[in-house]
């Protein structure tokens, strides 16, 4: 069965980039904060130093953290989802469940080591490039030399290989349970129905938004001194935003029940399609629905949280240095809004490559390109309006305590420029990988995009 | 009743030219260095208006490949196509799926519905992008007469093989084109469900003037066409006028010796 796994990785290059990618940007990430650690746990580092080092190890790794997991689990999650039909094809050859579980479970610890491994070489730069920021503000003295350590290739390699096999291990349960004709059967509409959430999910996300609504209270008790209010704010719209994106199903029926009437009174026979679809490929769409929710959330959170730290530390250091913290801080929090941005992306293309078969069988029953395009855009601006919504909501628990801790006031000053600023990529990176993508999917001839063999 | 309906809904009355559907020496090779396919070495065919032909020939001899190059869903390498006199070749895409949609029913092989849409919401799909009106008694009158009355709100992922290609049935008819290709359009029903469906496409010809193009495997099936054509490695092997079950049969164990000799020496 690993022979199997490490031949169906080989020939399905394309379908676990995804994964891959998630595995591997997430562990930079991680590295690279994680690298501020080892770095401050050298020896001969002054107290200070390693004072600064692993606060901004701690408390922005510690945010990277679960957002890494998250990600590499539900790119793991989609693209095993989108083998339903391989793995019910095994099945009624012959495969057990055991075999099956190897096979995903073998398939997801190789892509999230290979994606591990190809990290750390970029982990190391990103890391080096921080610490020389650091220097440079003058956060940490110049001879601080740069240290590569356990921490960093620890953290790093665990998140992804754990989070990649936690999500392996409960898919391929999934996947494994069914009955071979049944997982054909729903393997052939693959992605329809679903939805319905379990629950265990509903759980599990109420216990993500409880989290997340915890944080915040730590944050607003916090006091206005130190890093524990940023620290704690900093992870609310996080968890808080993963535990809405848990809930995504109920929210994309939500957002279809409420804009089905102009979508498709507008929308020809586009919008004809696209209301048929956000009703029955609820859980398709959830999928492409989450990473929107994640980068809105994260995006206002994170940076209005840090506009307010601005603004509070304001006249607390020399003026120089001001704009020079300043810019560490955004650069710091841009790149975890970085992050999610790409796997916005990741997913959303993903997730329509996926869709070839689909548009294939569209187009044969007569729809133009232009049509099927119309479709996904009508489908993409439900989603976007839902994600905006509810990614708006996921930064509050962040924001909100944020202020109170520094300013006594629950309402921060409003940031219409961050705002709309996360919106306005939101929308155009939303919109630009789905209909970059469908394009490009669209270029195969219809015939051949619905012959089986992919 | 019958006939104002055909009247009523018959979009595109046949142009002056004879011929529904031409093929001039239409060539189609897939695959490269290697692993290259000759699907169709040269096709020539030319097919009446009115008329009912059935295509046979070995699995693997081309048949889904002429259809598919008779519907503009793939492009010949070489040769013209000409659908009710308007030739397919130099068309954009988006023309020929306009096109397609006002002038052709296809019948897939693996039928193509949508599995998100119920079987009354599969067949009447084809008006809906067409932004043509939809007849809902119109659709519900052909699922019927393919025996899917009762399934009508049904996915196709809760029809047994059979209904789904009755569904594709329904779908390619309910535009009333004036060219339908089916390909083994009774290769999943029982016998008496294939025979309503012949009967149905014997009826699309006789009684509405189309055009019908059948493959199929079933001797007894070919005997229901007026004309059945043979294929053989790509290249036409043979024609029978009023074809019966039995002449069709025979002709075909010949057709597979060939073949085999051909492959022998
Ligand atoms: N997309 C493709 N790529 C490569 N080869 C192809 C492709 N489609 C068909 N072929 C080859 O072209 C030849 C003709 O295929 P076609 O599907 O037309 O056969 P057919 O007569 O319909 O067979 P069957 O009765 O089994 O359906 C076959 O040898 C097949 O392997
Ligand atoms: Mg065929």
């Amino acid at each position: 069965m690993f022979m199997l796994a490490v031949r169906s990785l080989r020939r399905r290059v394309a379908a676990f980039t995804a994964t891959f990618l998630a595995a591997f940007l997430g562990a930079v990430l991680v590295m690279a904060f994680g690298s501020l650690s080892d770095t401050g746990a050298a020896e001969g580092v002054a107290e200070t130093d390693r004072q600064t080092l692993s606060t901004m190890s701690t408390v922005v790794g510690g945010w990277s953290l679960v957002l890494v997991a998250f990600a590499v689990t539900s790119t793991l999650t989609l693209s095993v989802r989108q083998r339903a039909t391989e793995m019910a094809l095994l099945k009624c050859v012959g495969a057990t469940p055991a075999q099956l579980r190897r096979m995903v479970l073998g398939e997801a610890l190789l892509l999230a080591l290979a994606g591990a491994l190809v990290a750390i070489p970029a982990g190391a730069l990103t890391g080096r490039a921080l610490l020389a920021l650091l220097k440079s503000t003058d956060q940490v003295a110049d001879g601080v030399p740069f240290a590569y350590g356990p921490v960093a290739l620890g953290a790093g390699i665990g998140v992804t290989v754990l989070g990649a096999a936690g999500a392996a291990f409960l898919t391929a349960r999934r996947v494994a349970r069914m009955r071979a004709v049944a997982a054909l059967g729903s393997a052939a509409d693959a992605g329809t129905g679903g939805g319905r959430l379990g629950k265990g999910r509903i759980i599990l996300s109420a216990l993500f938004l409880a989290g997340g609504v915890q944080l915040g209270v730590m944050a607003a008790t916090a006091g206005p001194e130190g890093f524990d209010s940023m620290q704690f704010a900093g992870s609310a719209d996080i968890l808080f935003g993963i535990g809405l994106a848990g809930l995504a199903p109920m929210l994309v029926r939500g957002a279809s029940a409420a804009l089905a009437r102009p979508v498709r009174r507008f929308g020809g026979a586009s919008g004809y399609l696209a209301v048929l679809n956000l009703r029955q490929r609820t859980a398709q769409l959830a999928a492409a629905l989450t990473p929107v929710i994640l980068f809105v959330g994260i995006g206002v959170g994170t940076l209005w949280m840090q506009a307010i730290q601005n603004d509070t530390s304001a006249g607390a250091v020399p003026t120089t240095q001001e704009d020079a913290i300043e810019t560490l801080n955004f650069v710091v929090t841009g790149m975890i809004v970085l992050f999610t941005c790409i796997m916005l992306i990741n997913t959303l293309v993903a997730a329509t490559t996926y869709r070839r078969r689909e548009f294939g069988q569209q187009r044969l029953a007569g729809a133009t390109r232009r049509q099927v395009l119309g479709m996904v855009v009508l489908e993409g601006a439900v989603l976007t309006v839902a994600g905006l919504v509810c990614g708006t909501i996921a930064a509050l628990p962040t924001v909100l305590p944020f202020s109170y801790a520094k300013t006594d006031d629950w309402l921060p000053d409003p940031e219409y420029g961050i705002w709309l600023g996360t919106v306005a990529v939101a929308v155009t990176v939303t919109m630009a990988a789905l209909v970059g993508t469908a394009r490009r999917t669209l270029r195969t001839p219809a015939v051949e995009a619905v012959s089986v063999a992919s | 009743m019958r006939r104002s309906r055909s009247t009523r809904n018959a979009p595109h009355p046949p142009p002056e030219s004879g011929e529904a559907l031409r093929l001039v020496e239409v060539r189609k090779v897939y695959g490269d260095e290697g692993t290259r396919v000759t699907a169709l070495a040269g096709v020539s065919l030319s097919l009446p208006h009115g008329t009912f032909t059935a295509v046979m020939g070995p699995s693997g001899s081309g048949k889904s490949t002429l259809l598919h190059c008779a519907a503009g869903l793939e492009e010949p390498d070489a040769g013209r196509v000409f659908v009710d006199g308007h030739e397919l070749g130099g068309r954009s895409e988006t023309a020929l799926t306009r096109f397609r949609r006002a002038h052709i029913g296809f019948v897939f092989q693996q039928f193509n519905l949508l599995p998100t849409l119920t079987v009354t919401q599969n067949t009447t799909l084809p008006l809906k992008l067409a932004g043509r009106p939809i007849d809902h008694a119109a659709a519900r009158a052909v699922l019927e007469r393919v025996g899917l009355g009762q399934r009508l709100d049904h996915l196709p992922g809760q029809l047994s093989g059979g209904e789904r290609q009755r569904v594709a049935i329904a779908r390619a008819l309910v535009t009333r084109p004036g060219v339908v290709l089916a390909d083994e359009p009774t290769g999943a029903l029982d016998s008496h469900s294939a025979r309503e469906v012949l009967e149905l496409l014997q009826e699309t010809v006789r009684g509405y003037g189309r055009t019908v193009v059948m493959v199929t495997h079933d001797p007894v099936a070919a005997a229901y066409a007026d004309v059945v054509v043979f294929l053989a490695d790509g290249q036409l092997a043979g024609r029978m006028a009023s074809p019966t079950a039995r002449a069709v049969a025979e002709r075909l164990t010949h057709l597979g010796d060939a073949a085999q000799q051909g492959i022998g020496g």
